[in-house]
């Protein structure tokens, strides 16, 4: 049973006011002491007291993230649109990627520190390489499901390659290749923070883990909510991407 | 009509496909010839093998055995002699009518100015003027596949490939499509080869009916249709081609 409310939209943020009662209720029942488990009202104190600096490192970490993932996408939606387009290639390339897909980015901070030292270096290696699958293999679904016709009509026109793949494979891959820019966001967001706290020392995740050091968990608690929300903000731009860019699919989804 | 030279001509086609249970044979020993400015169309069953052969025609599959010629010359891949039209439109939901319409001309390298006027030119053959910056998916089913032919037009093929091309429309849109097509055919002149599997609609179009039999598909009739157009298909005449037409096809089929 869908419910109409007219609010349909702001339902989602019912379970985030919950979850902030049931902690108010935790403090003011004095389960936790203060110093591990701080108030709301004190982590709201922290925005304020610790503004530029969750900022400064919030912006450090979007930087390094949007780096990684620019490049993860100049390399992994040319490279999915080829493999999705000839067997030859795929045949080529899927073991290895199936074989390096499997290694989590983050057992790669060892050596990317070895490598790389301490710096943005290694994080944003490590950023790219977890954002490059998503956007491969998805690019690879995407020109993987076009429809038969539409490379016969480009056949029978006798269409020169280059139109093929600007024209009639890379916009009905397009779906598909947003699809794998959420994840690879998703996924670079999940990687900076953890990055960060080994192998940088700027950034939200080394902001956390400094925060730890020093006890000030109401700044963890801070970090640790600016992580989640630009998170969700990530998500949401690139739903309103696809939608944007996307939109000869109305009417192809209704079914 | 057959002292005119055979525009597209299949000599001795066969196919055969490998399946997993070992090769299917889909096609043999099917010689045709269709003359310039001839409306031929192709009827059978479905498994019949008259889609494939069509494909064939158009340079997108190598027949097994055989060979086709097509404006004098055997076929090596799509002549640009032919244009083909497909069942399901083929036409690209992220591109507007105008620039679907384009397509084949700037697959031809054709400049824009030029393409702008032939795609205004057959916009307005098929009624689609104001259509020009919809997307296919606001369009109606016969209004696409008035932009598949529109497409199939803008590079002045001789010879237009139709493969089933009103199968998907409900029965009014396709008389009335049915209707538009020879329309356009007696204006451009060109050669139809129209792939179908209702008896009705082959006598409307054509002026000869190949009838194909399927495992494996072969030609096995060649049905002349004299009446002049338009025909009316309770007149005696569309009655008589109806009955060799059904003959030719086997006791189980029925006219539609």
């Amino acid at each position: 049973m869908p419910l109409n409310w007219p609010s349909n939209r702001l339902l989602g943020l019912l379970p985030i006011l919950a979850l902030l009662a049931l902690w108010q209720a935790i403090v003011s029942a004095g389960i936790y002491p203060p110093v591990l488990l701080p108030s709301p009202a004190k982590v709201a104190g922290a925005f304020i007291q610790w503004g530029p600096v969750i900022a400064a490192n919030a912006l450090a970490s979007l930087g390094r993230v949007a780096l990684g993932v620019s490049l993860a996408f100049l390399v992994g939606v040319p490279a999915g649109l080829l493999i999705g387009r000839y067997p030859v290639l795929d045949r080529l390339a899927d073991w290895s990627i199936q074989t390096f897909r499997s290694v989590p980015p983050i057992s790669l901070i060892p050596l990317a520190m070895l490598f790389f030292g301490i710096d943005d270096t290694p994080a944003v290696v490590l950023i790219f390489l977890s954002a490059l699958w998503p956007l491969l293999l998805n690019t690879i679904f995407g020109v993987r499901g076009i429809e038969r016709t539409l490379l016969k009509v480009a056949a029978a026109a006798r269409a020169p390659e280059g139109l093929v793949l600007r024209d009639i494979v890379l916009p009905a891959a397009l779906p598909a290749i947003l699809t794998g820019l959420r994840l690879a966001i998703g996924g670079g967001w999940l990687t900076v923070v953890t990055a960060e706290m080994i192998a940088v020392k700027s950034g939200l995740g080394y902001m956390i883990l400094n925060a730890q050091m020093t006890f000030r968990t109401e700044l963890i608690f801070a970090g640790i909510i600016v992580i989640g929300a630009i998170g969700l903000l990530g998500d949401q731009a690139v739903r309103l991407l696809r939608t944007r860019i996307c939109r000869w699919q109305e009417g192809l989804l209704a079914a | 009509m057959t002292a005119a030279p055979a525009f597209i001509e299949c000599i001795g086609i066969g196919k055969t496909y490998a399946a997993r249970t070992g090769p299917v044979e889909a096609m043999r020993g099917v010689s045709l010839s269709c003359a310039e400015g001839e409306f031929v169309c192709l009827l059978g069953l479905s498994g019949c093998g008259k889609s494939t052969l069509l494909q064939m025609v158009a340079g997108l599959e190598p027949p097994t055995t055989g060979q086709i010629i097509v404006a004098g010359r055997e076929l090596d891949g799509p002549s640009p002699a032919t244009s083909i039209v497909f069942q399901d439109h083929g036409l690209f939901p992220w591109m507007t009518v105008q620039r679907n319409v384009e397509f084949n001309m700037r697959a031809r390298g054709i400049p824009r100015a030029d393409r702008r006027a032939r795609a205004a030119e057959m916009l307005a053959l098929t009624g689609l003027q104001a259509f020009a910056t919809r997307y296919p998916h606001e369009l109606s089913g016969g209004m696409r596949q008035r932009v598949g032919i529109a497409r199939a037009l803008t590079t002045r093929p001789r010879a237009l490939l139709m493969d089933e091309p009103f199968g998907a429309l409900d029965a009014q849109t396709r008389g009335t499509m049915q209707a538009e097509l020879l329309q356009i055919w007696a204006q451009q002149r060109t050669t139809v080869l129209f792939v179908t599997h209702s008896i009705d609609e082959a006598i409307f179009l054509a002026d000869r009916v190949l009838v194909f039999t399927p495992r494996p598909g072969r030609l096995a009739a060649d049905v002349p249709v004299p009446m002049p157009r338009p025909r009316d298909p309770r007149s005696p005449g569309s009655r008589a081609v109806a009955a060799q037409l059904r003959a030719a096809l086997g006791a189980d089929a029925g006219s539609e």
